[in-house]
């Protein structure tokens, strides 16, 4: 077992964590809606990138810019290149003063430098004053979120904390542990000669440093000692102050479904202090570190330079499925799929090269990005760059540059395979694998299936004169596993009068690979299959597995771009394909007349790649409903299954957990069947629901008044 | 007029609905009257007062005494940690947002925004804005921003346990906010 998966395994056996981070993030969800209202997210969101990308192009001009204003208004302005360069400045600041007391507020540029434990190896007192930051220091742990970094501790927990590390008795009451902190806490502040806070953004046009607090001790630790520090990242930069406004809007309302924080405070150059003994000073001094480390580095990178859009609004973890049953322990320092590309730069490569592998690539964390970074597409490339350098292992190469794009010798592997696990299967479930023992605990998958697809395609019903001709791209899963599935889909499409054919010389799209990182074995298997299927004049190329469809309509034009013979075959290709129900809803007018009324109580599933990559998750829905049928939504309906592909095979623990948290979702929604449009999805799910999991096309040809087409 | 009193509800209702409490005063006598009655309301026997030439012509000093408080004495800080409560006047207020928008950079300000368990807020309602962006096109028509600006909403508040919220942690648990109403807002009241 990887130390990965170890790691994982550990993480998953205290429910604690996932149990605070899967109730936040569904109260998240809704409260974010609601802190929404009135305002149109897509467009504000697109300022923020806009804002961004502008700085990430004048990278360098608005660092000197910022540096010219903030020293006219009083600042010191330190470029800092390493991590090292900016803790060594910060002691030497210190050491020079003859400075023994710090108050931080809370920054994860300094977490991310490793401030604390630098500075208190020079002697300096250094107290975190955000309360949860402060709880996190008391514990000696690291935080696990961006914005909220003791999410994963119970108030008992926080309550032997304080006991043990104060010597104060406290009972496990909240405002009373709120007040412990104050009182504590304000000795702290009003005793401090220096104080360090970290930057929400910083404006070159005027000098200015912004800072988001909500409990206030931002603007005590700018106020109160004589000296002020702050750690601010070169990606925070934006050119205007105007700039600030959308990033005000967009930020609190994604960290935490705020409005606004309780504080924010804008700082320009040099203010009055008192210092700790009483005496006025009519300027303080002001110390700003722009922090390089890895930044600058970062935004020459073609690809992952849109990584420094990020504001740090942690709503891609609050979102991500991984994240809710791991915490901390998906990322470093920063947490999260975010934290997995910033520690490739910030930190190092092999760190991050580990953590990315816990990425199910389900997409969600994209649609609730401040900033509309395409995170999943970034860590995909960070995984392509991984097996570049380090290979992708024995097995997965034989299985996926081997086999895959070989169709004969996939299809003879696979056909071998479904007679071997005979022994395995009982009452058409797969009951224990050899090799993969924890696949199948506590749950029955479903068995290959003895006839695939492709060899059942003459038995599909004919429309008598068809009205035109679709072709079926099938894939893996449908293929050798849900059979089932296509001859449904045939079934309802000959009674829309249309003709299936199945081109033969088609094979896996693909997606395994590319997921996998290895973008030439993709490559490969995408010619195969458009040499398949080009041949044929049809309406429509139809899949009945998102996947699949994301993979001909997007992926294939991407992965051959560079290739002029191949480009415009990928174009005419891309513009045929679609969804099952994307298809059959645009022409459902054909088919409802065919349609006895569907007696069910269906809850909708939706996959992640219909969802959010192809936006389609409306039209399965819209024809379940227009079929009669009762549909009753679980929530939430787009959180991930936790299949993944390989995902599952690699963490299994993980995905099973992933799975369990959508189970009670389903559960919970009183439906007497799951549907949905993915046979990942029905693999995993059908796996432990004990009502049925069905496909839409398989729920639609089981309402066909006539088995066959008039 | 119908304008403003629009913006005035809806910054009532934000404000309120983070946990600030909002009066409304029309004339500086109604202000003196209702300053002395928040002080004896909260009990607090010692206050902070910040300088400001909007609060200059209120002469709070005699409220405060009036109410049966002291003004604190001593350096700035002696005064902003032994308050109870803090005063401070505010340019501009943000209705959508619920916001109070001050120029901190006087230290005074700063200190007594901040330190006290309770903070009383006033401001003009001339200053009430829309929305963010227009509040911070007001600074930058005045040339250059203030060295120290600072934006509240509410109380201080966390949620770093459980994600349960909490009121009161290192800036003020209270925020009194009182509108130095014009003329005529009267008409409307
Ligand atoms: S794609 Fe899904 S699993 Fe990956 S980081 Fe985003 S939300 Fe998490
Ligand atoms: S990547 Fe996007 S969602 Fe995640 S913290 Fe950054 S801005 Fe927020």
């Amino acid at each position: 077992m990887t130390r990965l998966r170890e790691e994982v395994k550990k993480a998953l056996s205290c429910k604690r964590v996932s149990w605070a981070l899967t109730r936040f993030a569904d109260n998240y969800v809704v409260a974010r809606e609601k802190a929404y209202a009135g305002k149109d997210f897509a467009v504000l969101r697109q300022r923020v990138a806009q804002i961004k990308e502008e700085t990430i192009a004048r990278l360098e001009e608005l660092a000197e810019q910022f540096v010219r204003e903030a020293t006219r208004r009083g600042a010191v302005v330190y470029r800092a290149a390493s991590a090292e360069e900016a803790r060594a400045y910060i002691a030497d600041l210190a050491r020079a003063k003859g400075i023994k007391t710090v108050v931080k507020s809370k920054s994860m540029a300094t977490e991310e430098i490793h401030l604390n434990r630098f500075l208190q190896e020079q002697g300096l007192e250094v107290v975190e004053t955000d309360l949860g930051e402060w709880i996190i220091q008391l514990s000696g742990q690291r935080p696990s979120h961006l914005v909220m970094p003791a999410i994963h501790m119970s108030r008992q927990e926080v309550a032997e904390l304080f006991r043990r590390q104060i010597g104060v008795e406290v009972e496990p009451e909240i405002s009373q542990m709120v007040q412990l902190a104050r009182r504590e806490l304000r000795k702290k502040f009003l005793s401090a000669w220096m104080g360090i806070s970290g930057a929400n953004v910083a404006v070159a046009e005027t000098g200015t440093v912004a800072i988001l607090t909500n409990e206030g001790n931002g603007r005590l630790t700018t106020t109160l000692p004589p000296v002020h520090v702050v750690v601010v990242g070169l990606e925070k930069l934006v050119p205007r102050l105007a700039d600030i406004v959308p990033i005000l809007e967009v930020l609190p309302r994604n960290a935490t479904a705020q409005i606004l924080t309780s504080y924010v405070t804008l700082i320009t150059g040099s203010v009055p202090a008192v210092d700790p003994e009483g005496n006025y000073l009519p300027q303080k001094e002001l110390h700003i570190i722009l922090l390089d480390n890895g930044r600058t580095r970062m935004a020459a990178d073609p690809v992952f330079r849109e990584a420094l859009k990020c504001i740090r609004c942690a709503a891609c973890l609050n979102v991500c499925p991984v994240y809710q049953q791991l915490g901390g322990t998906f990322g470093a320092v920063y947490t999260g799929g975010i934290g997995v590309i910033l520690t490739a730069f910030f930190t190092g490569f092999e760190e991050a090269a580990q953590l990315q592998e816990l990425c199910l690539g389900c997409q969600r964390c994209r649609e609730y990005c401040s900033a509309n970074i395409d995170l999943p597409g970034l860590i995909e490339e960070l995984r392509r760059r991984v097996v570049a350098k380090k290979g992708v292992g024995p097995a997965a190469r034989v299985a996926l540059a081997g086999i895959l794009p070989r169709r004969r010798l996939f299809h003879g592997f696979l056909k071998t395979a479904a007679r071997m696990q005979a022994p395995w299967v009982k009452e058409g479930k797969l009951c224990r694998l050899p090799f993969f023992p924890e696949l199948t605990e506590g749950r029955a998958l479903p068995p290959l299936s003895s006839v695939p697809f492709r060899e059942r395609t003459a038995h599909l019903p004919r429309p008598q004169s068809p009205r035109g001709k679709v072709v079926f791209f099938s894939g893996c899963l449908i293929d050798y596993v849900f059979p089932g599935i296509g001859e449904a889909v045939g079934r309802v499409l000959a009674a829309m009068g249309r003709e299936l054919v199945h081109p033969e010389g088609q094979g896996c799209c693909g997606f395994p690979a590319w997921q996998a990182g290895l973008p030439g074995t993709f490559a490969r298997l995408a010619q195969q299959n458009l040499a398949a299927l080009a041949e044929i004049e049809a309406e429509a190329v139809i899949t009945a597995c998102p996947t699949c469809t994301v993979a001909l309509k997007y992926l294939y034009p991407e992965v051959l771009k560079g290739d002029a013979e191949w480009a415009e075959l990928t174009r005419v290709l891309a513009e045929k394909v679609t969804d099952f129900s994307s298809f059959v809803w645009e022409r459902r007018e054909e088919l409802l007349p065919f349609l006895a009324p569907i007696r069910e109580k269906i809850t909708y599933h939706d996959s992640c790649h219909l969802k959010y990559t192809l936006r389609a998750s409306c039209f399965p829905r819209e024809l379940l409903l227009a079929g009669g049928a009762e549909l009753k939504e679980m929530e939430p309906a787009e959180l991930c299954c936790g299949f993944g592909g390989s995902f599952t095979l690699k963490f299994p623990e993980l995905s099973r957990a992933i799975l369990e948290r959508k189970l009670q979702a389903i559960e919970g929604s009183g439906a007497e069947t799951v549907a949905l449009d993915c046979p990942g999805c029905l693999w995993q799910i059908g796996s432990v629901f004990s009502g049925k999991t069905k496909h839409t096309a398989e729920i639609l040809a089981a309402s066909l008044k006539y088995p066959q087409a008039p | 007029m119908a304008e403003r009193e629009e913006l005035i509800s809806a910054f009532s209702a934000q404000a309120q609905a983070l946990g600030a409490e909002v009066y409304r005063a029309s004339s500086p006598e109604e202000a003196r009257a209702l300053v002395k009655r928040l002080i004896e309301a909260t009990g607090v026997r010692r206050v902070a007062l910040a300088s400001s030439p909007l609060l200059a012509p209120l002469n709070l000093a005699l409220v405060i005494e009036a109410a049966g408080a002291e003004l604190v004495k001593g350096s700035l800080r002696e005064q902003a940690e032994q308050a109870e409560m803090g005063i401070t006047a505010f340019e501009l207020a943000v209705a959508e947002t619920g916001t109070l928008v001050q120029d901190a950079t006087e230290l005074d300000t700063r200190l007594f925004s901040m330190l006290p368990p309770i903070h009383l807020a006033l401001i003009p309602v001339k200053g009430l804005v829309a929305n963010l962006e227009e509040a911070l096109n007001y600074w930058l028509a005045k040339g250059e921003i203030p060295g120290y600006m600072a934006f509240i909403s509410g109380p201080s508040r966390t949620a770093d346990i459980e994600r349960v919220l909490t009121i009161g942690v290192h800036g003020p648990g209270r925020l009194l906010i009182v509108l130095l109403g014009e003329e005529e807002a009267e008409l409307n009241d």
